[in-house]
């Protein structure tokens, strides 16, 4: 991948390719000859400062080598561009607009160390005791690695970049300077349409609980945020909770009051709220909870089980160091690195605990489903701030519930609504203007989250629309200080912020506000249409269109609960009724707490049983999907992690094998079908098994199967890109070809020998080469 | 279903006594083939059945539950689904059928009541109505049978007593009533004697195959031996073994004695780039070495090379024990203690993994084949792999080498070849490592599974470069724990043939056909049974099964270029190893030495030698070597066919073969989710639909154009054909784009590619790209797509052999795929298994 700077070099500069460079070697007519190139700028993007010659090592095993060119330090982002002459990369199939390969947006940064010498030191501010470091390293969010060295640059300007990336990347900041702002006040043309639900209006709730056919309130008083500035415009909450709640619950600041997240279509639903501080003797915040649990309760007549995630989940800060741990396998400076942590490679991954909070966090959500499914009770799930783990476990929960998430707009919607309307603290929880002071509220909530969905993906791959890649993309977006979804702690604070800092004087809260910010899922900002299709699930078996509108009629049947409770439940009006009763005694003699379980069994017992029940049924992509937490069953997310390491990216392995065969298959088949039909009539007529892959072909005879979806008859678009995977690795769409240069077998003087065994024409020969091979076959 | 056999059936029952009932059936039922719906071998009887069963279903077999009769023989335990389609009375008989497990590879029965579970062994008794039946199999499958309510109680307990009874875990002597039981019977036997051998696969049996084989690689300068023959030299190594041509049989008989067990040194296989490949065990010490014999032993050494590297396997690999801890470890952490059923907690599964060591075995083998696979693409070396006894890592090394170089090792056909040349014929201890007659506790190591196991990470690393599949690497794996099979039930080719001449008749081995004579009723039936090879697929696998063995769809390997070395020119000229003529290396812990111990004659025979022969080994070609070793290791595997296959090493690279280990486990049973059997993978089921409209393709344009006389053109040619030069043009730009299909790939089933030889315009960039690789060819991969239309129409799955044929190559013309070696039609109809054609060809 090129940096978005490629285009200004147009001279053929000199191979600047130096290995083994030694301050000597410098010849001091390349430096007369270089003139300071700056990257394409997005619009309101300002150069910090710059700085050339800067050396970028390459990843490799010494890092002995690498590229002369500019570092560059803007608004957004932390730029090199090479001197090299830009070779036309023509493999380059995903390319993301706003920053490329060696760009990191000032967000992404997540150390920075400074190298002197041999030993390794970690910069926390731009001013420094002792001297300037000669190399600096950055660690990204998205884990990438940069190693740029400043020994030949003009000491002058190597402090000035120094403290300018430093300050730039790791001194607090204040929202305004993020660049989302200056990018959107200067970026006139927005695209507007959305198919993402986007949650910021009434209309939008009112159809989501028309769509699972939910019976609870819609709450509108807050759209001026008077009442609870931490909850959203617009939420619901069971119908049973009144006027004077709110009062009640203003106090508490909007904390233990029930916001509905899904309605199961058996009636029952699922609650989040953030746990109220209970004093003891405090018999209005106990009266105040109680209350909420019997208007729950009442949604669904008789039962609520509550869950404190605060209990019973890791908390924040171990999640965080799990995953600061963890983490740490996978940023290397150098592959020697590497190679060390390999040794222990099982072991270490596993006393991060990464991988055994994505189980726990699957396990509950596994628990939740159980609750809502089999025994039909409503949920109410709390934690302290109500949208931190919450949101983990109630999204999970309708992603394994709802098919409709588990497509590209629904798991955008999905987002939408579990964590951005409703005020996940995006801004705390990564710390984007690293404030000092917040860092122990950091914590990667968000990611824990899209690890679950990729465990999900990963399991049940036809389930989704959307692919591993997408779950990546969306990961590194959340640290693009471009888009306006992942930038605030609360919807109050996007609302506020975007509106004031489109036009100050007008009242805040009229309407909802011209969004300036494009959102996150305005893909097009980040990709063209190409690469958007790498976002598709190319195994994706979608739902027969038939079913999909009698879906519309009728809601899913039954007919997969086979262990439904034995009384059915009565209609609605019926509630208060003996086991109303009976609930109150419980709830007054036990507080929240655990689920009410029967004694003699614990949770995950109950859970397995209940999993072996769902796994007895047929496998309904479709319909209920739960997830495998065996030992064997988490899993590390390879592409996420390892895509940058040029050591464990397999050459024409992977997922990119089978996209392209599967693209290389419909071809044929389409191409067959062509055919077949040329020669008249045989083409429908002898149909046997077949067909079941192109668009006239007999619909499957079993529900729910894989049919000819548009997205597999549209993939052959990607195929004549993916022709050549045999090139391709395993971490496919970020690095097609291996990015690292052939080592040379002496790294002595290398040249022009050297250059010309990263020059894409060499391959060319190489293949012919090959190809000459062949053609003595 | 049940008639009147039903009654007969439960007067038997009451019968206590097993043989009796065996007997009697026997005697009712010897020529019967079927009985109760079960398709019977000729001689088996259906000891016990139960109705109205269930047997759960792997996620690989769609998952769910399916319901039927369950059966035990006193061969096996079988499944008959409910609507299984009538038995074919002509069919040939097979072994075990989709859903039967033999008993010989059952490990433990349990039986699951109401609230608890027993172990049931032969002795023991239940005291409670099993609800569940399950089958713990040594191949690591765990089958899973439901009794329905309805089942007769008596019916469920006692087909548990009887599996219980019959499997008759680890006694000696069972493996042979076992084998009466499965092929004892004379049909069973005339049957297995009329099997027509896989006449694609090279079965190393005789001087012609090894010659095949020596021809096919390219190597000269080797000769077949077979100074072997009566085993006198040898007693484990094969009749036949390739030597130098030089060394003539009379020298060679002293050779063998400075070896262990005389496994002098053999040639296994040549890399294009014209290094050999041998194997030898250790050298007998404490022998003199007279001089006439040190010119021999060098020669025999260094073949036809100047150079030759040893590498020594004893030291960095693991030991045959600790092959088995580690097996026997992952089993357990797979299946779980059966018994206890404690489990390992999810949260120490990696670590507990990591502390098996079994993937780092793999991870050893690998890195050594690896080594050995850049030495031998340095080219002119002799690379000799030496084990103390040349039976166990050589074979694992050896063959892992050829897998990673050569692809034609990746097919089906040239695999099992594989296995029959290094492991079958050249000695690996199979009956003793496997340990079937449960005597040979101490020498039991799962080497050959150890092998499979880095086969599959190589084909779960590079899918694309294999033909055969993950499937078929499963069956050859479950196939080892049948003890019926003659390639595994001996330790070496002697063994192997003794006992087949203890039969009677010996079977000829230059036609490759057994031939007993027919309807030998004298023939004595305590006699062992003729016992059929492993590849016999057949008897194991319905044909839908075995149709999976290779990847779905794919071309058939593009046969090697026999270019004797000629590769090499394309080598940079500092990866030329000019050692001094006669140096020998060591390689150890990935880096060379010359050690002056390591040839024992040179050492002891001391200054004469040296006068007599040649120099000491250069200091200076160590450097060399190491970066032969270190350049490639950092080369991507290009497009270059006879790049080695270089796997990833590093932790998360190397993977648990989920779909053996962890299939029988019951948290992975956890994982098969319950779906419609049509529902396959979309790739297969794409290429399943690519291979029927091939068909109905090939079915309609027989018809339509029966009248158009296209005789060597694809019979979709009637419209195409009339306009070539479009079709050429078609082509040539599905070949640019598609230049990586050639590379030995097989993923791409574009079999365009393949048959194609390349376009014209191509043709001016090979002999540029020959010369130097370094020169830039005029056309590069930067533009293909443009041209693209044209090549979308049907055009581009004809064949137009003749006016592409490149005459300008005179001496490879015997390569190129003749006209009409590869009609259409053959194509489409055998596109799985269809490599025969090619391989065909490859050896006329």
């Amino acid at each position: 991948m090129l940096s978005l700077g490629s285009s200004g070099g147009k001279q053929p500069a000199k191979p600047s390719f130096v290995s083994y460079v030694t301050p000597e070697e410098i010849n001091p007519e390349k430096e007369t000859s270089k003139k300071e190139r700056l990257p394409a700028l997005l619009p309101g993007e300002v150069v910090f400062c710059s700085a050339n010659p800067v050396l970028k090592f390459t990843q490799d095993e010494l890092s002995q080598r690498g590229v002369f060119g500019t570092l560059v330090c803007t608004n957004f982002r932390v730029s090199f561009i090479s001197d090299e002459a830009q070779t036309e990369d023509t493999t380059q199939h995903f390319k993301n607009k706003l920053y490329g390969e060696n760009d990191i947006p000032l967000m992404c940064v997540d150390h920075i160390y400074g190298g002197y010498d041999d030993k390794k030191k970690l910069i926390t501010g731009p001013q420094l005791k002792n001297k300037y470091p000669s190399k600096i390293i950055i660690h990204c969010k998205d884990l990438r690695v940069f190693q740029y060295c400043l020994t030949f640059t003009d000491e002058k300007d190597a402090r000035k970049i120094f403290q300018g990336i430093v300050h730039h990347c790791l001194e607090s900041k204040s929202l305004k300077c993020v660049f989302a702002f200056s990018y959107s006040a200067n970026n006139a043309e927005m695209q507007r349409k959305w198919r993402t639900v986007m949650f910021d209006a009434t209309e939008d709730w009112a159809q989501e609980m028309k769509r699972t056919k939910g019976n609870c309130r819609l709450v509108t008083e807050n759209y001026a945020f008077e009442l609870f500035p931490r909850l959203p415009q617009y939420f619901i909450v069971p119908a049973a909770v009144t006027d004077e709640d709110f009062q009640t619950a203003k106090k508490f600041n909007g904390k233990g009051l029930p916001i509905w997240c899904w309605s199961h279509h058996s009636g029952c639903a699922l609650f989040k709220t953030a746990t109220v501080p209970l004093m003891q003797e405090d018999t209005v915040s106990q009266n105040y909870v109680e209350r909420m649990l019997t208007a729950v309760a009442q949604n669904h007549l008789y039962s609520v089980k509550t869950e404190d995630l605060g209990d019973t989940l890791p908390s924040l800060q171990e999640v965080q160091l799990a995953y600061s741990k963890f983490k740490q396998f996978f940023l290397i400076d150098n592959s020697t690195d590497f190679w060390v942590s390999d040794v222990k490679w099982f072991s270490s991954l596993e006393n991060t605990g990464w991988l055994d909070i994505i189980r726990q966090c699957l396990q509950k959500a596994l628990e939740v489903v159980e609750c809502l499914e089999k025994e039909n009770t409503n949920v109410l799930i709390m934690d302290e701030e109500g949208s931190d783990l919450c949101c983990v476990v109630s999204s999970l929960v309708q992603l394994m519930l709802d098919p409709y998430y588990r497509t590209l707009m629904g798991f955008q919607s999905l987002v939408q609504k579990e964590w951005v309307a409703a005020g996940h603290n995006f801004q705390d929880r990564c710390n984007h203007l690293h404030h000092k002071d917040k860092e122990h509220l950091q914590s990667p909530v968000f990611l824990l989250f899209l690890e679950c969905v990729w465990q999900l993906l990963q399991q049940h791959s036809p389930a989704f629309q959307f692919s591993e890649t997408y779950l990546t993309v969306l990961s590194d977006s959340l640290h693009v200080p471009v888009f306006s979804t992942f930038l605030f702690n609360s919807a109050q604070q996007r609302l506020g912020m975007l509106l004031t800092a489109e036009s100050p004087q007008q009242q805040p809260w009229t309407q909802r506000g011209p969004l300036s910010c494009p959102t996150v899922w305005d893909w097009s900002v980040q990709f063209d249409c190409r690469s958007q299709e790498f976002f598709i699930n190319p195994v994706y078996s979608e739902k027969l269109r038939v079913d999909k509108a009698a879906k519309k009629s009728h809601r899913p049947k039954h007919t997969r609960q086979l262990s439904l409770p034995a009384f059915k439940t009565p209609p609605k009006k019926g509630f208060f009724k003996e086991e109303t009763d009976s609930l109150k005694k419980m709830l007054r003699a036990k507080r929240l707490s655990r689920w009410m379980l029967s004694p003699d069994a614990s949770p995950q017992a109950a859970s397995r049983e209940f999993y072996e029940a769902w796994q007895r049924r047929p496998l309904d992509y479709h319909g209920v999907l739960l997830p495998q937490l065996d030992g064997p069953a988490v899993r590390v997310w390879m592409q996420r992690y390892l895509r940058w390491i040029p050591e464990v990216q397999i050459f024409g392995g992977g997922a990119v094998a089978l996209t392209s065969r599967l693209s290389e298959l419909q071809v044929e088949v389409q191409e067959l079908v062509r055919r077949l039909e040329r020669h008249g009539g045989h083409g429908h007529g002898g149909g046997g098994g077949g067909g079941v892959y192109y668009r006239d072909g007999p619909p499957p005879p079993y529900p729910g199967a894989s049919t000819p979806s548009p997205t597999l008859l549209q993939m052959p678009s990607q195929s004549h890109l993916l022709r050549s995977s045999v090139r391709l690795s395993s971490s496919f769409p970020f690095i097609s070809v291996r990015n690292w240069s052939f080592k040379p077998a002496i790294p002595t003087s290398m040249g022009p020998q050297g250059l010309s065994f990263t020059d894409p024409d060499n391959i060319a020969s190489k293949e012919d080469e090959y190809s000459e091979t062949i053609s003595l076959v | 279903m049940l008639t009147g056999s039903k009654t007969t059936f439960k007067v038997r029952q009451m019968v206590p006594d097993v043989k009796d009932r065996m007997l009697s059936h026997s005697s009712l039922h010897s020529r019967g083939r079927e009985m109760f719906g079960l398709c019977c071998l000729p001689g088996e009887c259906v000891l016990q059945r139960a109705v109205l069963v269930r047997k759960k279903l792997s996620a690989k077999e769609g998952g769910g539950w399916l319901s039927g009769t369950l059966f035990c023989t006193h061969f096996r335990v079988a499944f008959v689904p409910q609507d299984s389609p009538k038995p074919d009375d002509n069919a040939d008989p097979v072994l075990l059928g989709d859903h039967d497990v033999a008993l010989a590879s059952i490990e433990k029965v349990v039986a699951v009541g109401p609230s608890r579970t027993k172990l049931v062994t032969a002795n023991s008794s239940l005291k409670f109505t099993p609800e569940e039946l399950v089958l713990y199999c040594r191949d690591l499958r765990v089958i899973c049978f439901l009794f329905d309510r309805l089942t007769p109680e008596t019916q469920a307990v006692e087909i548990t007593y009887t599996i219980a009874k019959t499997y008759q875990p680890l006694k000696p002597g069972t493996v042979l009533s076992f084998q009466n039981a499965a092929l004892g019977s004379i049909e069973m036997k005339q049957f297995l004697s009329n099997r027509p051998r896989d006449p694609d696969m090279n079965w190393f049996e005789s001087t012609v195959d090894w010659e095949q084989e020596l021809e096919r690689v390219g190597a000269t300068g080797w000769r077949v031996s077979s100074v072997n023959d009566r085993f006198e030299m040898s007693t484990s190594l094969s009749r036949f073994n390739v030597v130098p041509q030089k060394v003539l049989d009379t020298e060679l008989k002293k050779t063998f004695a400075h070896f262990n067990e005389g496994r002098l040194p053999r040639w296994c296989w040549r890399h294009p780039r014209g290094s050999d490949l041998l194997r030898m065990a250790s050298f007998q010490n404490n022998i003199y070495h007279e001089k006439d014999d040190i010119r021999n032993l060098e020669l025999v050494l260094f073949g036809v090379q100047q150079v030759c590297v040893v590498v020594e396997l004893g030291e960095e690999m693991p030991s045959t024990a600790d092959i088995q801890l580690a097996h026997t470890r992952l089993r357990t952490l797979c299946l779980g203690d059966i018994s206890a059923s404690v489990s390992v907690p999810d949260d120490k599964w990696l670590s507990t993994l990591e502390g098996t060591h079994w993937l780092d075995y793999i991870r050893c083998c690998l890195r050594k084949s690896g080594e050995v696979a850049s030495l031998l693409r340095g080219g002119h070396l002799t690379v000799v792999l030496q084990e103390a006894d040349d039976r166990d890592m050589n074979c694992v090394v050896s063959s892992l080498v050829q897998v990673m170089c050569d692809p034609h090792c990746r097919t089906v056909a040239g695999f099992q070849a594989l296995v029959q040349k290094e492991w079958i014929m050249a000695g690996h201890r199979f009956l003793s490592r496997m340990n079937y007659n449960r005597d040979s506790d101490k020498e039991e190591a799962p080497v050959f599974l150890l092998f499979l196991d880095c086969v599959w990470q190589l084909c779960a690393q590079f899918p694309s470069r294999f033909q055969l599949s993950g499937d078929y690497l499963l069956a050859l794996h479950d196939s080892l724990h049948v003890p019926l099979f003659s390639s595994f039930l001996a330790n070496c080719q002697r063994e192997r043939s003794r006992r087949s001449q203890h039969l009677a008749q010996s079977y000829t081995p230059v036609n490759g056909l057994r031939e007993l004579p027919r309807g030998s009723p004298l023939q004595d039936p305590c006699c062992d049974p003729p016992l059929p090879p492993v590849w016999d697929w057949a008897l194991q696998y319905s044909g839908q099964r075995r149709g999976r063995f290779t990847q779905p769809v794919t071309q058939p390997a593009s046969p090697p270029p026999l270019l004797n070395g000629n590769l090499n020119t394309n080598l940079d000229p500092h990866r030329h190893v000019d050692g001094m003529a006669g140096s020998v290396f060591l390689l150890s812990k990935g880096s060379f030495s010359s050690p002056s111990n390591l040839l024992p004659w040179r050492s002891s025979a001391g200054s004469a030698y040296r006068k007599s022969h040649r120099r000491a080994p250069s200091a200076e070609m160590l450097p060399a070597l190491e970066r032969l070793l270190r350049a490639c290791s950092l080369t991507e595997s290009g497009p270059d066919p006879h790049e080695p296959l270089l796997p990833l090493l590093l932790g998360p690279c190397i993977k648990v073969w989920r779909d053996c280990y962890l299939r029988g486990a019951l948290h992975a049973q956890a994982f098969t989710h319950p779906m419609p059997s049509s529902m396959l993978h979309p790739v297969d089921q794409l290429s399943l639909e690519v291979q029927q409209l091939r068909e109905k393709l090939a079915q309609a344009s027989s018809t339509s154009s029966s009248s158009c006389s296209s005789s060597s053109s694809s019979p979709t040619s009637s419209r195409t054909s009339s306009n070539p030069r479009i079709k050429q043009d078609a082509r040539r730009t599905d070949s640019n784009l598609n230049q990586n299909a050639n590379n030995g790939t097989f993923l791409f089933p574009n079999s365009r590619s393949s048959n194609q030889p390349p376009a014209a315009p191509r043709g001016n960039t090979q002999t540029a790209a020959s010369v130097k690789p370094t020169s830039r060819p005029p056309t590069s991969i930067a533009n293909p797509p443009q041209t693209r239309p044209s090549g979308r129409d049907g055009t581009k799955h004809t064949f137009l052999f003749g006016g592409h044929q490149p005459d300008n190559r005179p001496g490879q013309q015997r390569y190129i795929p003749a006209p009409h070696t590869k009609p259409p039609r053959s194509r489409s109809s055998s596109s799985s298994g269809g490599s025969s054609g090619i391989h065909g060809n490859n050896v006329q």
